[in-house]
């Protein structure tokens, strides 16, 4: 859907100039820079970036889950209208999963292997609802394994009794069991075979719709984003270097150089032409990021400005674009 | 196909595992009755998913695993079970490229102490040979410049990077046979399509076969130049790259497709379960049967025959007709 459709909707995530660094002994490097994204209810935003881009890095941050030497320094993200960094730590620990919860992409480790999967969700539930009864917990538990077409027999089993797509599936279930308003997916498919990753996939955009969560779905996989979302935010060295309508990345439209270079990189299942060119270089290093625009060194249209000077973010047809490229003006090069 | 031109040719392969089921001993068949040929130069890809029999067929090529019976045939020679100096020969004619290019390169050693023992062992270069032929094998992987790169430790270098030294040291014996178990997908998205196209300038260079492992049906259809599809440890169907893509005839090759992302399909899978193939040594009928859209009692109990679509195109399934 176009994003003005948005305009009509309730931001559920709302991300205001957000960065995020790594305390080293030496300097702080900074993993997420000046960030602003918003995801509206019942949207499913994709996030795509390559590794160390910061995408997960940002995920963390919205959940208030950085750990160790990661520190926002600055920006806020609001979760369903609420500072989520204003929440004292028992409020934070009811807002997670009852307004926001997460998906991992290791759905073995996100489970406890000495607990069976009944105990899991049920523990989860009553942690939360403190007023259910245990009989409420387990039809819920049900309902929800249901929902993830997972066999009730299952809830007596353990995380190792099951196949790697039925652990993520339980996963799921266990981020949606209080109904939040926004489920954060961090490759939760990534480690299953495609046609496992297509069936829970396809039950990831049923149950969305049903129960209208919104979602930022976060995958290095362009093609399999671009199917899912109705946005696509790139993230490269820790910004955000363009948010687009999905549909446009197909062919005919303008992109940032570097979402042109993943277009450009992937082969394409059915098309014609199956040439494919690899992006020049590799992802920058964060704590020696190139001047200027963090991406020039492998842009074929950087120029004096691109090593200069950092571009703005620039309103596109359909979203946002950071380069200087997009510069609203005549003499603009094009791209 | 003329047996007389395949570089490698593998004939009703069968490799078997004895595994503990839930305490019991018992037989499972990975690979079964797999038959194959690739020519010099030229690209097979083998196309399946995990527990498809993918990998050990990679093993057992190059003699890490030994076939349970079958054989394999390298430039007309039966290698399936020489040992000793034959077998080292044979080794230094195929080559393997893992998955992981973080684990499969030693941390304590440098890129050069990497490509140097190869060519010491193999090729009994020493001095100004050996520095010349580690900086002409860098080069030709675009590691560049080479006076800095033989210096650095893999993790000072990306994983795009780690898997062209990997690549250097497999062609550091000079093969005339890669296999290449999957590749890229660890690689970053924006690094993959760079790796490919080395693996296809080599092939060009070297004339050099490869057999290229993969989950993904897009980069097979590009870098491969027929693909087979496997299941359950069978050969499902096997053709022309362009030919698998646009007219699948198993049901099982028209369900990866329809599951993999940019296929257009829409709806439902065409599939009626999703459980893992059984791979028990004593199973009967075709191994697809259980989630097959089609499956009928005979698709049960009776092993499919391969059938020719085309001459290059077969089908094992009872529901397809040349």
């Amino acid at each position: 859907m176009p994003h003005n459709h948005n305009a009509l909707r309730r931001p559920v995530l709302e991300i205001e100039d957000l960065s995020v660094g790594y305390e080293t002994p030496n300097s702080l490097v900074h993993a997420v820079s000046d960030v602003n994204l918003t995801v509206h209810e019942q949207e499913i935003l994709g996030l795509v970036g390559e590794s160390g881009s910061g995408k997960s890095t940002l995920a963390f941050a919205v959940m208030r889950l950085l750990k160790g030497d990661a520190v926002v320094t600055k920006g806020r993200v609001r979760v369903a209208g609420q500072d989520v960094y204003a929440l004292t730590p028992a409020e934070l620990r009811s807002f997670r999963w009852k307004k926001m919860s997460m998906v991992f992409q290791s759905a073995m480790n996100a489970l406890n292997p000495v607990m069976t999967v009944e105990t899991q969700i049920v523990d989860t539930l009553l942690a939360h609802q403190p007023d259910w009864s245990r009989e409420r917990a387990l039809a819920r538990a049900r309902e929800l394994l249901e929902l993830v077409r997972i066999d009730a027999k299952h809830l007596k089993s353990y995380p190792h009794e099951l196949s790697g797509g039925m652990r993520q599936r339980v996963v799921i279930a266990i981020a949606i069991a209080l109904q939040p308003d926004l489920v954060i997916m961090d490759e939760p498919t990534t480690a299953l075979d495609v046609v496992v990753q297509r069936s829970i996939l396809d039950e990831i955009r049923e149950i969305q719709q049903r129960e209208k969560f919104a979602i930022l779905f976060i995958s290095h996989d362009f093609s399999l984003v671009a199917e899912l979302a109705s946005r696509v935010a790139i993230m490269y060295a820790g910004r955000i270097v363009e948010v687009t309508d999905s549909e446009t990345l197909a062919d005919g439209y303008r992109h940032h150089p570097y979402t042109e270079g993943l277009i450009r990189a992937i082969p394409h299942l059915t098309a014609e032409q199956v040439v494919i060119e690899g992006i020049p270089g590799n992802p920058p290093n964060l704590m020696e990021l190139p001047s200027g625009c963090a991406f020039h060194p492998r842009c074929p249209y950087a120029t004096e400005e691109c090593r200069q000077a950092r571009p703005p973010q620039y309103p596109s047809e359909h979203g946002l674009i950071e380069c200087h490229l997009f510069k609203p003006q005549r003499e603009a090069q094009h791209v | 196909m003329s047996e007389a031109s395949q570089l490698i040719e593998v004939r009703d392969l069968v490799v078997r595992f004895p595994i503990r089921d839930h305490g019991k001993r018992t037989v499972i068949q990975p690979v079964d009755h797999v038959s194959f040929g690739i020519r010099p130069g030229e690209v097979l890809a083998l196309v399946g998913e995990s527990g498809s029999g993918k990998s050990t067929i990679a093993r057992t090529l190059l003699r890490i695993v030994t076939p349970s019976a079958g054989s394999i045939l390298f430039d007309g020679q039966d290698v399936t079970r020489v040992k000793g100096r034959a077998l080292a020969q044979y080794r230094r004619n195929v080559q393997m490229v893992f998955q992981d290019p973080f684990s499969s390169l030693n941390p304590a050693r440098t890129i050069e102490a990497h490509l140097s023992y190869p060519l010491r062992k193999h090729h009994r270069l020493r001095g100004k040979e050996l520095g010349d032929r580690i900086d002409e094998l860098l080069e030709r992987v675009g590691l560049t410049p080479t006076k800095d790169i033989r210096l650095k430790y893999p993790h000072e270098l990306s994983g795009g990077q780690r898997q062209r030294v990997a690549i250097a040291r497999a062609l550091a014996v000079s093969p005339r046979f890669l296999v290449a178990d999957e590749p890229i997908s660890m690689l970053d998205v924006s690094i993959r399509a760079g790796v490919l196209k080395l693996m296809d300038d080599l092939r060009a260079a070297f004339n050099l076969a490869y057999l290229y492992i993969t989950h993904d049906l897009a980069s097979a259809r590009y870098f491969g130049d027929r693909i087979m599809v496997l299941y359950g440890g069978r050969v499902m169907e096997t053709a022309p790259s362009d030919d698998l893509i646009r007219n699948p005839s198993h049901p099982y090759t028209r369900l990866l497709l329809a599951a993999t992302p940019g296929s257009g399909h829409r709806g439902k899978l065409p599939e009626t379960s999703n459980r893992a193939p059984n791979l028990a040594a004593d199973r009967k009928g075709c191994p697809f049967a259980e989630r097959c859209p089609l499956a009928t009692s005979e698709c049960h109990e009776v092993e499919p025959p391969v059938v020719a679509v085309t001459p290059e195109h077969t089908v094992a399934c009872h529901h397809v007709t040349s």
